[in-house]
């Protein structure tokens, strides 16, 4: 499990009582230790054999770190005792939280306010984080387009992710995780420039939109202030939104690794409302996901819609029945473009967009899908070579489901002659 | 677009060099300079405003269409047996693939087209690509016309007289296969014609061919083989004449292993005793048991080799005959220390010779209480490999739920891995049998 052979060998080296003068193990699966490093205070090394999932206070930026893989060889050669008091303070929290909502983590989401002045006066502190952020990311954009873009070819991931470190540390999540997405940009092929210009252009138009918030529509302002990383509570939007109950439909569904944790979007459409619905879960690394919406299946459910300019992200207040479904109505290309267009006139950052279309792929002049007036988008790059949905289609049409962005359709689902849902 | 090109042009360069552009998007205002007047903040509200318009602009393209795949008017598999095939390409059991496939073309059933990708993929690297070929159907022609990787579905079935002729060792391998299915005489006929010219290497390779469907008119060439100047064709003659039922070499195996097992004590001490053969004659070593190491010492540890290698070439009704008893009785004698050598040979006989109630009695022996190795604590591979073999050709009605007692706490892991392969087996072809659409 070592990321790779040095620090396999650090941590064979590491792995001897006399660097870890606080060792300790508690039911279930529960790991610590103090390692005495180079640094005045010892590291805190945490691990939880259940996920597995760990935690160290040391900087080092491989995952695991040569603590936590020392730590486990430690216990492997049992030398890590059981210790009947439990674990020690610093410990305990992380341990305990991860016992009880291993599969319910979210990122970002605020504890509920136990006092209501100290709540206002943080959440005061994090607006001016927020705006001292955005103004530094604001100087850093310019910054870019004033040197220019041409040499972010040479930059190495740590240009992206030092901007994006400090948006952390000005408590805007959002906009770290869209700057840590860009180091790849520059190596992803013919067009990476104007890709890269594209995505610097719209988090100028954030870090304004977010200084001039007061100017915006209360929907356009929630949009503005979740993507910067301002997320509300799940009691909340259940509380505050009014449910709306249809058929939804299963569409498609993709899981996107991120560093530490995995995440689960889920695309539905109402059969009644015709309105598209977005359900994210998110799992920790390497632990499957707690939830069961099969896709192909429908839901007779209420769902709340989180505020935005497009509410598309919900939440599934009650569920009531699923059973298994047709395929859902395809659109034509046409009708995709025109409702993608009306929904970019409301939220410009929106990169994901939910299809249906009733399509056969091509593969000429590149791999694409066309409909019956002859219409035809391509399929992303990303998604590889799609054969499945080729094999499936023997070049006859097919309903497809799938994410519009604006490099083309990410194909994930495609229904089979007989009517069944096949995940591409 | 060329506005769009001119921004980015700009960008690559940099404000501090290169000057701003003001493209003009018609129906929208100007950009406003902003009180800052940065041109760097103008290049990029320029940049925004050009994105969201092309994004939200965007026209569809044109793609030129595809010929559409001929009908293929077999069912598909079973949903239950669809998620197995993912299951199998994905790494559960992939030795079993080629049984799965023969039996979905033996029921008239085709592979669903959603994994044909996988398959072909799996088929590419490995063989029998035309058993895959038969299985996918038109769609994977259809597929093989788009991915050049995939093109040797496209190769014609009854390969013609010139891939014998010119073809490479695979195209001649398959042009006999093919002869062989429809003509087994001269099919025979073709591999004794061409014998002498045919290096070692592709002798053995006639041989694996033929041994699909060995028959009595094959054993004039097999007993000739014996006499051949490589080893490995020697070894595969005798081991297919061994299971050639009636075969003269069968006969001379029988002759040979008489009274090496016997029988002793009353029925509830009951135990076999095993005289082994004590060195090699001519006769033997033509008839495929190797020989010692030269020079080498004929002790004990040889006598069990030879035993071994004896047992394995002999005609499993040899022993029923001699020793009167059912194969379930007499692979439950106690025949220690002999008991791991039997089982071993008896399990290669099992498999050579295709006997299903020696199979059947091997595995639940080995199930109950496997022989007590010299080591208790352990199993070397070379003793439990039969045992992979065993499982993969026996009866797949093992399998079945109650056919054979659950494993217990002690049993090895390689008997718990033939268990699972024969249960895998029986459930992999009772789904293929289910009715379609069933999950």
């Amino acid at each position: 499990m070592a990321p790779d052979a040095p620090s396999q060998r650090t941590a064979q080296q590491l792995a001897s009582g006399r660097a870890w003068p606080v060792t300790g193990a508690a039911e279930p699966g529960a790991l610590w230790g103090e390692c005495r490093g180079s640094a005045a205070m010892p590291y805190r090394t945490l691990v939880d054999l259940s996920g597995p999932a760990y935690r160290c206070s040391c900087p080092s930026r491989k995952f695991p770190c040569k603590h936590v893989l020392a730590l486990l060889l430690l216990w492997a050669d049992g030398a890590v005792r059981d210790d009947p008091s439990g674990p020690p303070d610093w410990a305990g929290s992380w341990l305990a939280a991860r016992a009880g909502t291993a599969n319910r983590a979210q990122p970002g989401e605020t504890a509920e306010p136990k006092d209501p002045k100290a709540a206002a006066r943080r959440a005061e502190q994090r607006e001016a984080r927020v705006a001292a952020g955005l103004a530094e990311l604001d100087r850093w954009l310019c910054d870019q387009a004033r040197q220019g873009l041409a040499v972010s070819q040479k930059y190495g991931y740590a240009h992206w992710d030092d901007i994006a470190a400090r948006m952390v540390d000005a408590q805007a999540p959002g906009l770290a995780d869209r700057l840590r997405a860009l180091a790849s940009v520059p190596h992803s092929g013919a067009g990476w420039d104007g890709r890269l210009l594209e995505e610097y252009a719209l988090l100028r138009l954030l870090a304004v939109a977010y200084r001039r918030q007061a100017e915006l529509a209360p929907p356009l302002r929630e949009t503005v202030r979740s993507r910067i990383g301002f997320s509300r509570r799940q009691a909340d939007v259940l509380a505050d939104g009014p449910p709306v109950r249809d058929r939804w439909q299963v569409l498609a569904r993709r899981d996107l690794e991120q560093e530490r944790t995995r995440v689960r979007r889920t695309w539905l459409r109402g059969a009644e409302t015709g309105r598209n619905a977005l359900l994210l879960s998110y799992a920790a690394a390497g632990q499957a996901f707690g939830d069961s919406l099969a896709v192909g299946t429908e839901a007779d459910a209420d769902l709340v819609f989180y505020p935005g300019a497009v509410p598309l992200r919900a939440l599934m207040k009650t569920g009531h029945e699923a059973y298994r479904g047709g395929p859902p109505a395809g659109d034509t290309i046409a009708g995709l473009l025109a409702c993608y267009a009306a929904a970019l006139a409301a939220d410009p950052w929106l990169e994901s967009w939910p299809a249906v279309l009733d399509v056969t792929p091509a593969r000429r002049p590149a791999p694409a899908v066309s409909d019956a007036a002859g219409d035809a988008v391509p399929l992303h790059p990303g998604a590889g070579d799609c054969w499945p949905l080729f094999a499936l289609s023997g070049g006859h049409p097919v309903t497809v489901a799938g994410e519009w962005t604006p490099r083309g359709l990410w194909p994930l689902t495609a229904w089979d002659e007989g009517g069944t849902a096949v995940p591409l | 677009m060329s506005t769009w090109q001119d921004l980015v042009t700009a960008s690559l360069i940099g404000t501090e060099r290169a000057e701003v552009p003001r493209p003009g998007i018609p129906g929208m205002p100007p950009v406003d300079d902003g009180a800052s007047g940065d041109p760097a903040a103008l290049l990029l509200d320029q940049a925004a405003l050009l994105t969201a318009a092309h994004r939200a602009g965007r026209r569809p393209d044109h793609a030129e269409p595809l010929a559409q795949a001929a009908p293929d008017p077999r069912p598909a598999v079973s949903r239950a047996a669809a998620r197995r095939l993912a299951r199998m390409l994905g790494g559960e059991q992939p030795d079993l693939l080629v049984e799965w496939l023969t039996a979905v073309v033996a029921r008239g059933q085709r592979v669903p087209a959603q994994l044909l990708p996988a398959l072909l993929d799996w088929a590419s690297r490995h063989a029998p690509r035309r058993l895959v070929a038969e299985a996918a159907g038109p769609r994977a022609r259809w597929l093989a016309w788009l991915n050049p990787a995939w093109q040797f579905v496209l190769v014609e079935s009854p390969a013609g007289d010139d891939a014998w002729r010119v073809g490479t060792t695979v195209d001649r391998r398959e042009y006999l296969a093919a002869l062989r299915a429809r003509d087994p005489g001269a099919a025979a006929g073709l591999v004794a014609g061409s014998w002498d010219m045919a290096g070692a290497g592709e002798r053995a390779a006639f041989l694996d061919v033929l041994a699909k469907s060995i028959g009595p008119d094959d054993e004039p060439l097999l007993e000739a083989a014996l006499d051949d100047r490589a080893e490995e064709v020697r070894g595969r003659a005798s081991h297919l004449l061994a299971g050639l039922p009636g075969s003269a070499l069968g006969r001379r195996m029988a002759e040979r292993a008489r009274g090496r097992l016997r029988l002793e004590g009353d029925v509830p001490g009951l135990r076999l005793a095993v005289f082994p053969p004590t060195g090699t004659d001519a006769g033997m070593r033509r008839d495929g048991i190797p020989p010692g190491p030269p020079g080498g010492r004929s002790g004990p540890a040889d006598w069990a080799r030879l035993m071994l290698e004896m047992v394995a070439l002999t005609p499993l009704g040899t022993w029923t005959r001699e020793l009167g008893l059912s194969a379930a009785r007499i692979v439950s004698v106690p025949a220690d220390p002999w008991t791991p050598v039997l089982f071993i040979g008896w399990s290669r006989a099992a498999v050579g010779q295709g006997d299903a109630e020696w199979t059947a009695a091997l595995v639940n022996r080995a199930l109950t209480s496997l022989p007590a190795p010299a080591d208790p604590s352990r199993y070397s591979p070379a003793e439990l490999q039969p045992l992979w073999h065993l499982a993969r050709r026996a009866d797949p009605s093992l399998g079945a739920p109650g056919a054979l007692a659950e494993p217990g706490p002690d049993t090895p892991q390689e008997v718990r891995d033939a268990i699972g392969v024969l249960r895998f087996r029986y459930d992999m072809l009772k789904e293929l049998d289910d009715d379609h659409g069933a999950s």
